[in-house]
């Protein structure tokens, strides 16, 4: 794994019938690296993430994630987190019961993985009860990046992790991320936050910069 | 604050709708409409004539008493899920928030449910009457009776209304009307197991009814005067909700879609229930765990299921294949208590992809719950029927465990299905056109419990072979077994079919 970047993208092609998205997209996050690619809204940041994930498939191009094609295997998904998608909950579970659940699956001991501190930290610890569709937008958005931070993986996958977020909140999931990526993960997020993709430890690129021609 | 009239609104909203359709298109659709009612009523007069008026008396008294408070509590219930009182969504959208009568605003709507409670509560007193009355010449007493369960409907809805605008008190209503159902429901189940039950020997006296009657409708006919003086006071937000729901309604009949109402249902409990986090039991695979929690989080669902295990004997003295093929479906609804969790991972799979568990190793977890459910509800329901002497004596509870497999791969399997096709071509039939689509999903789940065939042949003939017991068990095993590595793949996460 170790001798493949984290994610490899090159000459990709993604277009809604006749309107390109992305022209010739090409890009390398290297395993331990990060990058956050910026943009105005409808430039296809969404859409690059979403083919990286596995979860779109593009017109042309190679998409590598660990040297490998980006899948539904259980593999890839123990190895990659991403919060592309918008979530859904298991009804009649709480806030905290969701991280729990996932550490487990995850072979990890809640406690030890630190869920009660990591709900603290991104200030749900007040809502651990809750069940998530009670929660505000933001409070979701903090939720889902707590469990993606919690359970173990090699490469995080962001979209706009910012968004619904306060201040104080994006500095503190900023660092949290710079940690991942202390601490040996990859990074692939879009963001339209300057400040905070480079608080992250993110390698600051634009859509203009890695497409080799402007949709 | 200035007031509008709302019946010009109304009316401009019902002219400029209608210069939208096309000329005729109300009248055709009401022609169509009572030339169905009058085909299927053509079809099926004779079995309509037997469920209100069979040829016959043939309940006991307990049993009529027993169906009475089965249907005034079920009536009563549903008029307290659906409302009562709700406008249509874009009404809810654009009146509710506008400077109109809100008495004005929902008259049309208690009128609408009030006719609804007033036919449905005569229809029960007409079953009841016609399966329970002697066959002597009664018409004014026939009258009354379906008179006063008329008013009882009404009376129904008038509590159910200002259970609506009420506080706590309509939640505690709605409880003893459920346990009401429930006592209908036992007495028809002792009703049954009774050799010689008393029958309604003769007709309650014209002199009797009379007053009764006239009684009961003075005091619909105060109580409605009070209800609509109090309509202006109904929370706006019940309203809404009751909105929401009649529109959910419509989208599921429109599009033949049973899941958005029951998903409506489920999310609206969670979000009335106030839970306190826990450890997921951590001796138990994971999934496993989180199902058992959500399980024993719904005690009433399974007290009723408990309940339930009693309703096959309704049928003991049906014929044993249809017997048979009752306990194979409150099989599959006993797993399917237990199946939230894999419909919520079929519809999306996206927590699936945070666990990164293999579509294997989740439906071999998510098995195990419904399993227990369904195995110990027909061990009951079978028990039941041995002790009653519906069934020859043998080890039934056993077959019931053996059937436990079966009962989980079919309500797995159902919970998996998704959303109706609607795009699936059409059959053409000598009785019209079929809708493929919706026939599809309604047999998806139902169709796995042909591997209960052996039980249902034991229960058909009332009898239970060792033999018969082992081929049932086997071929439980051996089918949810093969439905798992038929479906799912140790190298992908979605749970679709």
């Amino acid at each position: 794994m170790v001798d493949h970047p984290a994610v490899e993208v090159d000459g990709l092609h993604v277009g809604y019938g006749s309107t390109p998205v992305l022209v010739g997209v090409s890009l390398t996050v290297p395993v331990g690296g990060g990058i956050c690619v910026t943009g105005e809204n409808g430039i296809g940041k969404s859409t690059l993430l979403r083919c990286v994930s596995g979860l779109q498939q593009p017109d042309e191009g190679t998409i590598r994630v660990f040297g490998g094609d980006p899948g539904a295997t259980p593999e890839f998904w123990r190895a990659v987190v991403t919060t592309v998608e918008p979530p859904t909950w298991y009804p009649g579970l709480t806030a905290r019961e969701h991280a729990e659940l996932v550490c487990r699956a995850h072979g990890q001991d809640p406690e030890e993985a630190g869920v009660d501190e990591a709900l603290e930290r991104f200030g749900l610890g007040g809502h651990a009860d809750a069940i998530p569709p009670q929660l505000s937008s933001g409070q979701k958005q903090r939720l889902v990046l707590a469990v993606a931070l919690l359970r173990p993986s090699s490469l995080l996958i962001l979209d706009e992790p910012e968004q619904r977020l306060d201040r104080e909140g994006r500095a503190d999931v900023a660092r949290l991320l710079a940690d991942y990526v202390a601490g040996g993960g990859s990074l692939l997020m879009a963001s339209h936050d300057d400040a905070f993709a480079a608080a992250s430890g993110a390698a600051v690129t634009t859509m203009e910069s890695i497409s080799s021609v402007t949709p | 604050m200035t007031v509008v009239p709302l019946a010009p609104v109304r009316r401009w909203i019902s002219r400029t709708q209608s210069s939208h359709r096309e000329r005729g298109a109300t009248l055709s659709s009401l022609y169509i409409g009572v030339l169905t009612i009058a085909i299927i009523g053509g079809m099926l007069h004779r079995q309509v004539a037997a469920i209100f008026w069979p040829s016959a008396p043939d309940t006991s008294a307990l049993a009529a008493g027993s169906l009475t408070a089965v249907c005034y509590g079920l009536l009563y219930l549903a008029l307290r899920r659906f409302g009562p009182l709700a406008l249509s969504r874009p009404a809810a959208s654009w009146l509710l928030p506008a400077p109109v009568s809100r008495r004005r605003l929902l008259l049309p709507s208690l009128r609408l449910t009030g006719l609804v409670a007033a036919v449905i509560g005569g229809l029960a007193t007409l079953a009841v009457v016609g399966h329970a009355a002697p066959r002597a010449e009664a018409g004014d007493e026939v009258a009354l009776l379906i008179t006063g369960g008329a008013l009882v409907g009404l009376v129904l809805l008038l509590i159910a209304t200002a259970a609506q605008a009420g506080r706590g008190w309509g939640d505690m209503l709605d409880r003893l009307a459920g346990l009401i159902f429930a006592a209908g429901l036992a007495g028809l189940v002792t009703a049954t197991t009774l050799d010689r039950a008393p029958a309604v020997d003769r007709w309650p006296p014209v002199s009797t009814l009379l007053p009764v009657v006239g009684a009961v409708a003075l005091v619909v006919v105060i109580a409605f005067a009070l209800v609509v003086r109090g309509l202006a006071a109904t929370p706006s937000d019940r309203i809404l909700e009751a909105s929401r729901t009649a529109g959910t309604l419509f989208d599921t009949a429109f599009g033949i879609e049973p899941s958005f109402l029951t998903d409506m249902i489920e999310r609206r409990y969670w979000a009335r229930r106030r839970l306190r986090s826990t450890r997921l039991f951590p001796r138990l695979p994971v999934l496993v765990a989180q199902d058992l929690l959500l399980a024993l989080r719904r005690r009433s669902r399974l007290l009723w299921l408990v309940l339930a295990a009693a309703l096959p004997l309704l049928l003991g003295s049906a014929p044993g294949w249809v017997l048979g093929a009752a306990v194979l479906l409150g099989l599959l609804i006993a797993g399917m208590t237990a199946t939230g969790n894999v419909k919520t991972d079929a519809g999306n799979p996206v927590l699936l992809r945070m666990l990164g568990l293999s579509s294997r190793d989740a439906v071999l977890q998510r098995l195990w719950v419904p399993g227990v459910l369904a195995g110990l509800w027909a061990a009951l329901a079978l028990t039941a029927l041995d002790l009653l002497g519906d069934l020859s004596s043998g080890p039934w509870w056993a077959l019931g465990v053996a059937l436990g497999p079966v009962g989980a791969a079919a309500a797995v399997h159902r919970a998996r299905v998704g959303f109706v096709r609607n795009e699936l071509l059409p059959l053409d039939t000598p009785m019209g056109t079929l809708s493929t689509g919706p026939l599809v999903n309604a047999v998806m789940g139902p169709d796995l419990l042909l591997l209960g065939i052996p039980a249902w042949i034991a229960i058909a003939r009332g009898e239970l072979t060792p033999t018969m017991l082992l081929v049932q068990a086997v071929i439980a095993v051996a089918g949810a077994r093969i439905y798992l590595s038929g479906t799912t793949g140790d190298d992908r996460t979605e749970l679709s079919n």
